[in-house]
């Protein structure tokens, strides 16, 4: 099994180290797709089939928040796991966007952080071979 | 046989009754490496976070420091018979000792020596397993090379960061 996994964020600098993270952790990563804004994100949603979404909140077109909210609205993507990935810091917004997602991690991450994150979600874990 | 790292040295062994020790990790790291598959592990006693601090005891020493040691603790493990793909890499130390040229720890080796260490590995693609580092105290450090437990003392308290794996890989 492995895991095709949308990056959505609007610096490249952070989906890079997205990658590489995923690329080093071990996890079993298939496809991995990228977009800059919710917009984009949603596009790519609709052409690939995608296990796991690691998606920023601040971005400019559509924020991570919206594309979140479309994503439960369409019968084909409301199950999809939601990473949201932010340096949002007010207690009350991290909780609201933890209730809508998957798993909050907050930026700045370590490597460790994140993949602890997806195999907590998805149950694919490196060690284990599953 | 126990196997001791002194100040700015490394050890590797797969011999399964090995097990290597470090002591009085202050503000220094102690790096541990181990493949569960073959058995074979390290450990670094790392003082200082970059050998360009000092490039002539970067050359003459380098497991002085964090950037020049852990390359070579990486390759020692694999010339042993480790993969890279299955070390499970563990630290510990990297502590604000009060001792360190002031009365605050205004050098903050302990942590410039962790950052070092997570750039070092952010390059090598190798991830943290598990960590003891911070605070105020001293730490020593062990690996059990048959079994890849990892713990730390400090005082009577231990800490275990990797606990042994008993089977007996085909």
């Amino acid at each position: 099994m492995s895991l095709n996994i949308l990056v959505v964020d609007d610096s490249r600098m952070m989906r890079s180290v997205l990658i590489r993270t995923l690329q080093i952790s071990g996890l079993p990563v298939g496809e991995v797709h990228e977009a800059t804004n919710g917009q984009e994100g949603l596009d790519q949603l609709s052409k690939h089939w995608i296990d796991l979404a690691l998606v920023d909140i601040n971005m400019p077109v559509m924020d991570g928040e919206t594309m979140i909210d479309h994503m439960r609205a369409n019968p084909l993507t409301k199950e999809t796991p939601v990473v949201v990935i932010s340096t949002e810091s007010s207690p009350e917004r991290v909780e609201m966007l933890k209730k809508k997602s998957s798993g909050f991690v907050h930026k700045p991450f370590t490597p460790e952080v994140v993949k602890e994150t997806i195999e907590r979600i998805t149950g694919v874990n490196h060690e284990s071979g599953v | 046989m126990q196997l001791t790292v002194g100040i700015a040295e490394m050890k590797v062994s797969k011999g399964a009754e090995d097990l290597i020790i470090t002591h009085a990790l202050g503000s220094c790291l102690g790096i541990t490496a181990y493949d569960p598959m073959t058995r074979v592990g390290g450990m670094l006693h790392a003082m200082l976070p970059q050998g360009s601090l000092n490039a002539d005891k970067a050359v003459e020493n380098p497991y002085m420091f964090v950037d020049t040691g852990f390359p070579r603790l990486l390759e020692a493990c694999l010339r042993s018979g480790a993969a890279k793909n299955r070390l499970i890499v563990t630290v510990a130390g990297g502590a604000a000792m009060k001792s360190n040229g002031g009365g605050d720890d205004f050098f903050q080796i302990g942590k410039r020596n962790i950052v070092m260490l997570r750039k070092t590995l952010w390059a090598e693609g190798i991830m943290l397993k598990a960590s003891d580092v911070g605070g105020g105290f001293a730490r020593t450090l062990t690996i059990e090379i048959g079994t890849g437990e990892v713990v730390t003392r400090t005082g009577t308290n231990s800490t275990v960061l990797l606990p042994a794996k008993n089977s007996v890989p085909a």
